[in-house]
């Protein structure tokens, strides 16, 4: 019998290369992939998502465990795939047009991708047109959208009002976050969610896949 | 007292004539809104600021341009940035694709005669007058923007320390010699940019702070210190965890005491005031930009009676004066600095906030 714990301390740990390598020597034992990710990957991102909020653990240590868990993903991935969906969803990301920093939104990324969702990066400074194009044009379930400055955040709505302009709105769920928006203004401007931080934007992400 | 003398009793934690002010950064659209036609010199003069900042990123690196129509230029670290309609360069690729890459690795020469032009200019026109501070990149900064950018840097402290460290010292080493040449054509003083924290915390914990980011900073403060300057540490974010460790490597200020990572003057008056110089804390965020100028002269009143008691205070904004901000808020800041900030602050203010007393209210 394989004991999944180790699986989830390793990587709360952060060791990418044994935790690819339990996940595979799980699966040699007989565990399905599905039982392998729901109980001991997950719960093992949930306590390293914990231990950041808490103060615990900085962003070196929540970049591991994310690179660790996407790394053990992949090596479930043939397997998830017989069973049906791989991911959890697509996620289009983007920092509005003109913002500097893009940290927090690399850092977002990594952990979604971590969690199993199909990320496509926008970059940085993407404008509102951009933004409605790869909506428009793709079938991503959420758009996230980070602005920093306060210059800046008036792009967050100005694109959701875009997206109704042209039609888009219902077709996609909107996040959004970054250091001076705040839970009011991302419910003033109509967004669907908002991310506080890395861990916060997962966890909201989820939600919206839920209620959806 | 000129700007100079201010600055410099500031920094000493003496109390000048009045409180010191000066931005690193005076957006053209608000310096334009406030007096047309002035060049970014003149529009000191005419506003009496007390200091002059030069930016490294925008005096002194050399930028290659790659692609045009993206605003993609190549930065003298080899990495390429962008320009947004905003603001300076953002990393977009980093030079180190691998470990092997940094074997091969030529730095750039800091001795280049042309990086010292606009500071010769600025010498020239304000030598012991206004305080001259350069602006120089933070190690950690380089080395997380231009070599390994911040996802895989992150992650090396943990996997490839060694790496990290080893560009480091290298850039540490590129930038002691940059601080050597200001200083021999008349830089006052410096200021190091780059941020150690975030909204809600540091980036790495006090423990990986102690080994990747203060060696170098400590380095830095040492060798500024032997020549007779002083230096300030700039970084946004909720800093509390860190500060300490910024305090014990011997900066001699803090800027900008971040109010949008709820940081308050009063506070580190209190705790590190008898310590080091304080500089801030305006908010250059909802306040500047959305403010009316009675609350911005309200803000600046407050951080002049929390932070100004025996000196040690240098009333800025908390980054930039960008270009969002309102003109008529800044000049609301400015002018509420020269008529409160005049000593002895008992003259305009009640409760004042004693350094190192540990209490604030």
């Amino acid at each position: 019998m394989f004991d999944l714990k180790i699986l989830k301390d390793s990587l709360i740990r952060g060791d990418i290369e044994k935790t690819e390598e339990l996940a595979g020597e799980a699966l040699g034992a007989g565990v399905p992939a599905k039982e392998i990710l729901d109980k001991g990957l997950i719960p093992g991102l949930d306590e390293v998502g914990r231990r950041f909020q808490e103060g615990e653990y900085f962003f070196p240590e929540l970049l591991v465990s994310g690179e660790a868990m996407k790394t053990a993903m992949a090596r479930l991935k043939p397997e998830l795939s017989k069973a049906g969906s791989t991911t959890v969803g697509k996620y289009v990301i983007g920092t509005v047009k003109g913002d500097i920093h893009d940290i927090g939104k690399n850092i977002v990324t990594m952990m979604l991708e971590g969690n199993g969702w199909e990320v496509t990066d926008l970059g940085i400074d993407v404008s509102t047109e951009a933004f409605c194009k790869a909506v428009r044009d793709s079938d991503f379930q959420i758009l996230g959208m980070s602005a920093l400055l306060s210059t800046t955040i008036p792009r967050l709505a100005e694109t959701i009002e875009a997206l109704k302009a042209e039609g888009l709105r219902d077709k996609v769920k909107v996040m959004v976050g970054g250091v001076s928006v705040t839970r009011t203004y991302a419910e003033q401007i109509g967004a669907d969610a908002y991310g506080r931080d890395a861990v916060d934007a997962v966890t909201e992400a989820k939600r919206l896949m839920v209620k959806s | 007292m000129n700007g100079l003398e201010r600055m410099h009793k500031a920094l000493k934690r003496e109390e000048p004539d009045r409180v010191p002010h000066f931005e690193f950064l005076v957006d053209k659209k608000v310096r334009e809104a406030i007096k047309p036609g002035l060049s970014l010199e003149d529009f000191h003069t005419y506003m009496d600021i007390d200091g002059i900042g030069l930016p490294d990123k925008n005096t002194a690196w050399r930028y290659e341009l790659v692609n045009e129509a993206e605003n993609l230029y190549r930065d003298q670290w080899g990495a390429i940035v962008k320009f947004s309609t905003e603001a300076g360069g953002i990393p977009q690729e980093p030079v180190l694709k691998s470990e092997q890459d940094f074997n091969n690795y030529v730095m750039p020469d800091p001795d280049e005669d042309w990086r010292y032009d606009k500071l010769r200019e600025t010498v020239k026109r304000f030598k012991g007058e206004k305080a001259i501070f350069c602006g120089v990149t933070d190690v950690f900064d380089i080395v997380k923007e231009s070599f390994l950018g911040d996802v895989i840097m992150f992650m090396d402290m943990i996997r490839n320390p060694g790496l990290v460290k080893r560009i480091s010292e290298s850039v540490l080493n590129y930038q002691l010699k940059y601080i050597k040449n200001c200083i021999e054509v008349g830089a006052d003083f410096f200021f190091i940019n780059g941020d150690y924290a975030v909204t809600n915390g540091p980036m790495v914990s006090p423990k990986m702070a102690a080994e990747f980011l203060m060696p170098y900073l400590k380095s830095i403060v040492e060798y500024v210190h032997k020549e007779r300057t002083l230096l300030i540490k700039h970084s946004d974010g909720l800093l509390w965890s860190l500060f300490d460790q910024i305090v014990a490597t011997g900066v001699d200020g803090i800027h900008p005491i971040d109010p949008e990572a709820g940081m308050d003057m009063g506070e580190a008056k209190a705790k590190y005031g008898d310590k080091i110089c304080l500089l801030g804390n305006i908010d250059c965020g909802p306040l500047l930009t959305w403010g009316t100028p009675e609350e911005v002269r309200q803000a600046t009143k407050e951080c002049l009676r929390k932070g100004g008691k025996g000196g040690g205070l240098i009333c800025m904004s908390s980054n930039s004066i960008h270009s969002g901000v309102k003109p008529k808020n800044y000049i609301a800041m400015v002018e509420t600095i020269h008529k409160y900030g005049k000593y002895p602050l008992e003259d305009h203010f009640d409760n004042l906030v004693v350094p190192g007393s540990g209490k604030w209210f």
